[in-house]
């Protein structure tokens, strides 16, 4: 038998989900794969924050068009993830002696990989989601845990009360110790936003694991099964609170909002020690008529035309006499001469043809309710001249002609 | 012929005495170029490319920074099961003053490599070229040696140059060493030359038996003994032989079809790979006709620039015409024209300097300034 050398903590990485909210940005790809900030995808921020935490055995629970995300993640070299005897592992449901059973709920996924878990004799397990962009250092959450002697600890982000209706708020006495749950309140006591990180004693969480994956009617889901049964049971569960960047990426406004933090020198996170997989590209280049301001670029793209507050992933053409502004140009996009895109985002190798028109300023919309970000799919030819309105969603591998 | 019946051997130091700035700590292979190589990256990846599995690279001296950037060939594909990397530093107190002695004292690693062919290649050469060309070209014309050559003037820095008269079938009719470079366009051999390794090693150990050390002489030698055949490279090449062709080199980079055939990706060059970020504009930067790698910050004015990786640009510096390696920082409100400063170099704010076109200036690494 081939021995496994104990971790102190496994982290799993929940990454199967659709990301509906997304839309065509996740038509063929899992959301934890969509690009981010120029060169990442948004999982190299959770992968990263394992590596210098300084935890060395990860699960990846796929099951949402996982192949690029697998193929992404190859062997885990980029992030060090490549150990003899760790590393990273993707985890897809699969068929055995009992039957197949795709993953019915995030508490189901880590459930039907106890075995992956148990090979490492892990004292703790750290569970984590794929659509968050922020930097932590797991191990000081895991030294309050210890110290908190917690079977359960959530990581919560002070959020401002008029928004807290739109997260689960943790209810918690002075000393961190949560005593409720509270999903989405009307009305709000706390400002304990859960930013969907536990760290969890393993013994204790496979036996609510076990328990629950017994129990009928249940939807076997951390937020709404698990947590609160141990919650009911008396469990010490405790509120770690994390203090910096912290965004939730799941729609199409909070991932532009995201990417266009990075070009704000108030904002405090940095790309340091964020790894991600390099495409091989030359550096880029800045041609005579260029004009740029106030943007992020990748190598591998040209740039001839004018940029502003915008990101370019790599190996982006911007034509001569074009403008992008505000908006996020994923790698191998081309927007051709003369064209303008503007509170956009652009996905993977599409074109966007001579003068086409893509997005628009919110002072260009008479009702606001009607302006948003523009998103165009993957593989798709925007024709020359042709208009894509404010918050307009093209579908990828698809052709728009000029009316 | 398999590319993979074929050697790769490259030497590190080609011509590393005519750059001594450069190449004061670093062998020639491993001068940064264009942003975010190193010469010896499109030696290797172009070897790579054609399928070449196993390479060594000569470095008689100063290798730390070559072992450094090629570490264990991965990034060139060249480390897993069937392919190696291999670095070959001189030992037991043998001569590697020549050509000859360094290839015969190398012929350990020779031997034991399987491979029937060797592929000769400098270190300092800059192309993208399909090996798999020239190694067609040589069995269909059942050639024993194929020397590649380009046509054109001789770059400055070749002392005594290589040139060839080909016949129209590409047979080479003689081999000169040239006593001098002039302005005349010629067939110049620059180092690439493909034969059988038992007759190169049959060959230097004949010459070494009669002490004759000179490996131009040897390759005339070969002519009517041998059939001797060239290969013309026809696509871009840039020789790092002076430290003017290195900055030419790197302003060839602003021109689109120098880029396009040089980073062709169907035959993409490969470096070492850093974490950078992408580069950052800041709200008053002016950026024209620049060649700029990942982890910048530009908050400067930059014009004719190559700007590697890690580099930062303060508000106010205008930079034009320079090429800056990486992780250097420009201060704030500097003037820096026809500069070339090597890596890790601090230029304080409000500094000015100026070079020549023709004699650009050169600012050695970790210096501050």
């Amino acid at each position: 038998m081939q021995m496994f050398p104990k971790q102190e903590v496994v982290a799993m990485l929940l990454a199967g989900g659709q990301g509906s909210r997304l839309g065509v940005l996740t038509k063929k790809l899992a959301k934890p794969a969509v690009p981010f900030g120029g060169k990442y995808r948004i999982i190299d921020f959770p992968l990263s924050n394992c590596v210098n935490s300084g935890i060395e055995a990860v699960g990846i629970l796929t099951q949402y068009q996982p192949l690029i995300l697998n193929e992404y993640i190859g062997n885990g070299q980029p992030w060090d993830l490549d150990g003899m005897h760790s590393g990273v592992n993707c985890l897809s449901p699969y068929q055995a002696i009992q039957g197949a059973d795709w993953y019915s709920g995030t508490a189901n996924a880590i459930y039907q990989n106890i075995n992956y878990i148990e090979r490492y004799d892990p004292d703790y397990v750290v569970i984590l989601s794929g659509d968050h962009i922020y930097k932590m250092d797991y191990n000081k959450m895991l030294e309050y845990h210890k110290e908190k002697n917690a079977a359960c600890t959530i990581a919560v982000i002070d959020v401002p009360l008029s928004e807290a209706s739109r997260f689960g708020i943790l209810n918690t006495y002075e000393d961190g110790e949560i005593y409720e749950f509270d999903e989405k309140p009307e009305h709000p006591k706390s400002t304990n936003a859960s930013m969907g990180i536990y760290i969890f004693s393993w013994k204790e969480l496979r036996k609510y694991l076990t328990e629950d994956a017994e129990l009928e009617g249940s939807s076997h889901d951390f937020g709404k099964d698990v947590l609160p049964a141990m919650l009911n049971a008396g469990e010490r569960m405790f509120a770690y609170p994390f203090e910096g960047y912290w965004k939730d990426v799941g729609t199409i406004d909070s991932l532009w909002e995201a990417n266009m933090d990075l070009l704000d020198p108030k904002v405090t996170l940095d790309l340091k020690d964020i790894y991600s997989r390099n495409p091989m590209m030359p550096p880029h280049y800045v041609s005579p008529n260029a004009n740029i301001q106030n943007s992020l670029i990748a190598d591998g793209c040209e740039v001839e035309g004018n940029l502003e507050f915008s990101i370019l992933f790599s190996g982006v053409t911007v034509g001569k006499g074009a403008t992008v502004n505000s908006s996020i140009i994923m790698p191998g996009a081309v927007i051709e001469d003369g064209a303008t895109v503007q509170f956009a985002i652009v996905a993977e190798n599409t074109v966007v043809g001579k003068n086409a028109k893509v997005g628009q300023r919110p002072e260009e919309v008479e009702d606001r309710d009607n302006w948003g970000i523009a998103v165009i799919g993957e593989n798709t030819k925007i024709a020359d001249g042709a208009f894509i309105k404010a918050k307009e969603m093209i579908d990828s591998e698809t052709e728009v002609s000029a009316k | 012929m398999r590319s993979n019946d074929v050697l790769g051997f490259i030497f590190a130091g080609t011509l590393d005495d005519k750059i001594p700035e450069l190449a004061a700590s670093r062998t020639t292979a491993s001068i940064p170029v264009g942003g975010k190589y190193r010469v010896i990256d499109f030696a290797l990846s172009n070897m790579s490319n054609a399928g070449i599995n196993n390479v060594g690279i000569i470095a008689k001296s100063n290798f730390l920074s070559l072992t450094d950037h090629v570490g264990s060939g991965s990034a060139y594909d060249l480390s897993k099961r069937r392919s190696s990397l291999t670095l070959l530093t001189p030992y037991g107190g043998k001569s590697f003053g020549s050509y000859v002695e360094t290839i015969y004292n190398m012929h350990g690693y020779l031997e034991n490599c399987r491979e029937e062919y060797v592929l000769l290649s400098p270190g300092n050469v800059i192309t993208n070229f399909d090996y798999t060309d020239l190694f067609d070209f040589h069995s269909k014309n059942g050639a024993d040696i194929t020397v590649v050559y380009k046509n054109g003037v001789v770059p400055a820095g070749y002392d005594r140059p290589l040139t060839v008269d080909v016949d129209e079938t590409g047979k080479v009719e003689q081999i000169f060493v040239k006593p001098s470079a002039t302005d005349e366009v010629v067939n110049h051999v620059l180092g690439t030359i493909l034969l059988k390794k038992s007759l190169l090693m049959e060959e230097i150990r004949k010459a070494l038996s009669l002490n004759q050390l000179d490996f131009k002489r040897l390759l005339q030698d070969m002519i009517g003994k041998y059939k001797v055949y060239g290969f013309e490279n026809t696509g871009y090449t840039a020789a790092i032989s002076s430290i003017n062709s290195y900055f030419n080199f790197n302003m060839d980079l602003m021109k689109k079809e120098v880029r396009d055939e040089l980073f062709n990706p169907k035959h993409p060059i490969f470096t070492k790979v850093r974490d950078d970020a992408p580069s950052k504009y800041g709200l008053n930067s002016s950026v024209k006709n620049c060649i700029i790698a990942q982890g910048c910050v530009i908050d400067g004015e930059v014009e004719n620039c190559v700007i590697s990786k890690g580099v930062y640009v303060g508000e106010g510096a205008k930079l034009s015409n320079c090429i800056i390696m990486q992780d250097t920082k420009i201060g704030k409100n500097t003037n820096l024209n026809y500069v070339i400063i090597d890596k890790d170099v601090v230029i304080k704010d409000d500094r000015s300097l100026m070079g020549f076109d023709s004699y650009p200036i050169y600012i050695a690494k970790k210096s501050v300034v």
